[in-house]
């Protein structure tokens, strides 16, 4: 036994003095480094990651500098943001962030970006819309309820019922709110827009659309304007041409359709800061006044040969932000345009860079 | 501990300083494996040029509590890719993906068709009693598709007279349980055996998550500290049953029959994130129940032999992600179901023409029938509809094979291969292989082999909803390789062998699964892929007295594998870099040593960084730390007039290391398992005594 002992010990001194040093989640050469609070006006990136990694992650540009800051969220808690982050909204001085499947929702100071309060308890949270400052509204998915949240106790106080959906079908984004309603589309395996009156939080009204609404947006002329994808090949819920959807939320009733070719693909609803013209990506970038009664014929910003992902308008210049993911395991990259169309800078965000938020 | 040269150093330097310390020591004998030593001149006309890493019933039944994963991590180059005890767990070769590795059991493939990778997790390493992984090229000669390489699994009969039986109980960390017990009948005719194995944990160790932080309020919520949280890894409990009936016969005239069928029923939680804030109420839940049975036939003379092998696989896979109401009731988000059957058929036959030549050729059956359903919509009608497939396909794999050995130094193979899923057709498959003994001494062996190879899509891949592409193309690669291996000793008191091998290989047309612009996820033939690099291999084997046995085994893999496809657009930065989670860097050394009835068993492994991401970029949040592993284990054998009994001490990350294998997913730190083993002696077995 004494030899073994010693065999045990030789063995172990090597195996110790190959032991690895364990600097949790910090590469070589790479601390937290210098983060510049942000003192101005921006744009929030926020980038999904990928889905199991827990690899999401909050960006932040400053358009009048031209510089990006990446992983502010890690940098500035030291804590990871969580896995696919879908969307931030700023309500005051905090900035909200949804993580989809961390099932929380954090509240960061827009100035350091450190974290100031957290919700959980959600299925899946998706978006976050203020009806005022003690309460708000987070959609899901994987649950047939929109939350009702109390921002100044970071609790969730309630929810609202949405009819016919089961939880393995339920799904809620984005919202919109137009005098004492928020409209709501129902994208996954959905076809419907809810009406939802803030003073009761309940749902009021369904409108069926086309297959699919992806995203919402509401013009200068009080109308809501929504989007579907159209569906899949195969799907046995449906597949049909997408279309563009102008919407009188007074009456809750389409006024009017612009129907796309069947495949098309067209996401990501936006609307400039005045109010008049609408952004969508379908394959290139495409606007269009609010007024217009068709499609136009020609992209405003042709594709780079890749699938965009997110797309945002800047409220103040109408400067234009299209997310390109790339393959998806990589940093996204973000190309700015003018109001024109023309390129004005280009940075690289973090991976799958999905949704913006202007500061 | 980044340099590969500081790892290759530290290995050689484990393997000379275990060696010196046990070259003092003296006493009688215990035997460790020794009868595996394999120091011969002949070289088998089947393994012609072959690259291979076999795994035998000693280092496959090491310990109950090992999967088939875990044996492959410590004793082969293959990448094992898994994140903790019953959770996924693949393996690729040589820097390809887990659905390079082709594997069969028994002959038959048991591949998933619909995911074209193998979860090694759910082999228990106890059950299999032979493996031998086929590096690259050498894959060609038991089945397509090998991209990276093959792992042939195999169970044997026990060869032992009369009854026998084995019963091994493990309790460990985290009140894991591992019972395994073995029935065995054997005469001059019939092997016959049963086995069972039962393993279950609530798996719940604690870790400090550093991926998350508690925050400390005051009364007006203002944050005040925060701290890493200590938690329990949750929703990751096991329980996995496993059965394996086999039954030989023998007709001592040349023809051997053999039935061999396989069930297996687990239930598995998928542990959480380390990021997530879920309460308890979720369940993520994963269950399989799973039939493999073959009936074989061989007819061996003494100039060919003629095999013929029919089996059948009937596997339910489900999936089920749900939220408990709080009344008891569990609101359903995913409910995933799959039923896969697998009819198998092969024939194969053998020639010796002569002492030179050897002529093979068989022809391989797979008929796959695959119901998956992955969600339950709500039409806009109001009605109920499934979001899934239902295909078959048929995959016939033939080979032809000569193989000649002119004279005792040189040997050279020649095989083609042909394969058909479906109505789709692969070019024939050539492959050439060929040995060369430079000298006796040393038994020093020049190998170099070159295949072209393709591997066809899964049903998953083409039929997915949403997102199947019918439209993919094959993948297709050619790879190349070269080495030498040698060895010495007296085949009784000492050996010592190694090898080293030199690969290169192209992959064209790798499929991945991307978005598409309707945002849902849809496989391409995009990437091209080089995959090229070193492998080392060297074991020791060393009755240093009659007391005292050493044995060593250890592997060294430099597999840098590069993305060389086109842009997917200006802004791409993946092209020239590692892929994702292959590791550039690996090794692994097992060191056994028995005095009298002692034994010690280490097993250290370690990892290169592995890439988060295809730009190869280091980002706080997508950094794997290489690492190291090390398990010991001690056992002491207490023979009893009744029975041979031993008790054994397994402490697995014997250096308590924080660390990760995959993003987000703790691993347990230092843990424990006891093991009793007894052997009843009945009948011959206890007169033999």
């Amino acid at each position: 036994m004494k030899h073994l002992a010693r065999i045990l010990l030789t063995a172990a001194a090597l195996t110790a003095a190959a032991c690895m040093k364990y600097d949790y989640g910090l590469p070589p050469g790479m601390g937290y480094g210098d983060l510049t609070e942000a003192a101005g006006d921006g744009l929030f990136i926020v980038n999904e990651g990928n889905f199991m990694y827990g690899n999401a992650t909050l960006s932040f540009y400053d358009p009048a500098a031209r510089t990006v800051q990446n992983e502010v969220f890690y940098r500035a808690n030291g804590m990871k943001l969580g896995d696919v982050a879908q969307s931030m909204t700023i309500h005051g001085d905090l900035g909200w962030i949804a993580v989809n499947n961390s099932h929380v929702v954090f509240a960061i100071d827009l100035r350091t970006f450190r974290e100031v309060g957290r919700i959980t308890g959600f299925t899946s949270p998706r978006y976050i819309h203020f009806v005022s400052d003690s309460k708000a509204y987070v959609t899901q998915i994987w649950d047939p309820h929109i939350y009702i949240i109390d921002p100044q106790r970071y609790e969730i106080t309630g929810s609202i019922e949405c009819p016919d959906m089961t939880a393995e079908t339920a799904s809620t984004e984005q919202m919109v709110q137009i005098g004492h309603y928020v409209y709501v589309n129902c994208w996954s395996y959905q076809n419907r827009l809810l009406k939802i009156d803030t003073r009761t939080d309940t749902v009021v009204a369904e409108l069926e659309v086309g297959i699919q609404p992806t995203s919402l947006a509401a013009d200068r002329n009080g109308k809501l304007w929504t989007v579907t994808d159209g569906g899949y090949e195969g799907s046995p819920y449906g597949y049909e041409a997408p279309a563009l959807y102008r919407i009188d939320p007074e009456t809750f009733t389409v006024e009017q359709t612009f129907r796309f070719r069947l495949g098309d693909a067209p996401s990501e609803i936006q609307i400039d800061g005045t109010g008049s013209t609408l952004y969508w990506i379908n394959g290139d970038i495409w606007r269009m006044d609010v007024e217009d009664d068709r499609l136009p014929v020609r992209p405003f910003i042709e594709s780079r040969g890749t699938i965009y992902y997110g797309l945002t308008v800047d409220p103040a210049t109408s400067d234009v932000y299209v997310a390109d993911a790339i393959d998806y395991v990589q940093n996204g990259i973000i190309y700015r345009y003018d109001a024109a169309g023309q390129p004005v800078d280009s940075f690289y965000a973090g991976i799958t860079p999905g949704a913006f938020c202007w500061k | 501990m980044r340099h590969p040269l500081r790892t290759l150093l530290l290995t050689t330097a484990a393997l000379l300083s275990a060696a010196a310390a046990a070259q003092e020591t003296e006493r009688t004998a215990y035997t460790v494996d020794i009868e595996h030593v394999e120091v011969s001149a002949a070289r088998p006309m089947k393994q012609i040029g072959v690259q291979r890493t076999h795994l035998d019933s000693a280092v496959l039944h090491d310990n109950i509590s090992m999967s088939l994963a875990d044996a492959l991590t410590f004793n082969s180059t293959a990448f094992i890719k898994q994140y903790g005890r019953a959770t996924l767990s693949t393996a690729s070769f040589r820097g390809t993906s887990p659905s390079h590795t082709q594997v069969t059991w028994n002959g038959m493939k048991i591949n998933s068709p619909m995911l074209g990778m193998t979860d090694f997790s759910m082999i228990p390493s106890y059950f299999i009693d032979d493996a031998t992984l086929l590096h690259g090229t050498s894959s060609v000669n038991v089945t397509g598709g090998g991209l990276g390489g093959a792992i042939v699994l195999s169970t044997a009969p026990a060869r032992q007279q009369g009854f026998g039986m084995q019963y091994i109980q493990g309790a460990g960390s985290f009140s894991t349980f591992d019972e395994y017990l073995r029935l065995t009948y054997g005469s001059s005719r019939w092997q016959v055996s049963t086995r069972a194995v039962y393993s279950s944990s609530p798996n719940d160790f604690r870790y400090v998550n550093r991926d998350k932080k508690e925050n400390i309020y005051d009364d007006d919520h203002n944050i005040i500290g925060q701290y890493y949280p200590v938690e329990r890894n949750r929703n990751g409990a096991f329980r996995d049953l496993h059965l394996l009936q086999e039954a030989y016969y023998n007709t001592g005239r040349g023809d051997r029959l053999g039935l061999t069928a396989w069930y297996v029923n687990s239930r598995r939680g998928i542990p959480l994130l380390s990021v997530s804030y879920a309460d308890d109420d979720y369940e993520n839940l994963q269950r399989e129940h799973t039939f493999r049975g073959v009936v074989s036939w061989d007819h061996v003379r003494t100039k060919y032999k003629i095999e013929a092998k029919a089996g059948y696989v009937n596997s339910w896979l489900a999936y089920d992600y749900s939220r408990d109401l709080g009344n008891g009731v569990m609101a359903r988000m995913i409910r995933s179901r799959s039923r896969v059957n697998t009819i198998y058929g092969h024939i194969g036959g053998e020639y010796y023409a002569g002492r030179k030549w050897l002529l093979t050729a068989d022809l391989t059956a797979h008929q796959q029938f695959v119901v998956s359903s992955d969600r339950n919509v709500i039409t806009q009608q109001g009605g109920s509809a499934v979001v899934g497939y239902d295909k078959a396909r048929m995959e016939l794999s033939a080979y032809v094979s000569a193989k000649w050995r002119p004279t005792e130094r040189l040997g050279i193979s020649a095989a083609l291969r042909e394969e058909i899923y479906g109505h789709d057709a692969s070019p024939v498959i050539p492959a050439a292989f060929v040995d060369y003994l430079v000298s006796r001494r040393g038994q020093v062996v020049l190998k170099a082999s070159v295949s072209r190879n393709y591997r066809f899509p899964t049903l998953n891949d083409l039929y997915f909803l949403p997102g199947g592409n019918p439209d993919l193309r094959k993948e297709h690669g050619i790879s190349y390789d070269g080495g030498v291996e040698a060895a010495a000793g007296d085949g009784e008191r000492f050996s010592i062998n190694g090898s080293a091998t030199a690969f290169d290989s192209y992959i064209d047309d790798w499929i991945i699964w991307l978005p598409n612009a309707k945002g849902y996820w849809t496989p391409k033939n995009i990437k091209r892929v080089h995959a090229y690099g070193v492998e080392l291999k060297g074991s020791l084997r060393w009755r240093i007295s009659g007391r005292w046995n050493l044995g060593l085994d250890g592997n060294f893999a430099w597999t840098p594998s590069i993305n060389q496809g086109d842009k997917i657009s200006d802004a791409d930065r993946s092209v020239g870099k590692q892929l994702v989670y292959v590791p550039e860097y690996s090794s692994s050394v097992t060191g056994r040593l028995a005095c009298g009835p002692w034994r010690l068993v280490y097993r250290w492994c370690y990892y290169s960084e592995r890439y988060t991401m295809s730009s190869n970029d280091n980002t706080i949040t997508g950094y794997l730390t290489p690492y190291f592993m090390s398990d010991l284990s001690l056992e002491r054998l207490i023979p009893l007039r009744w029975a041979d009994t031993s008790v054994k001490v397994q402490i697995n990350n014997l250096f308590n290391e924080e660390y990760r294998s995959v993003l987000s997913h703790p691993m347990p730190r230092m843990n424990f398992e006891v093991f009793l083993d007894i052997r009843p002696k009945w009948g011959k077995n206890k007169a033999a005594e």
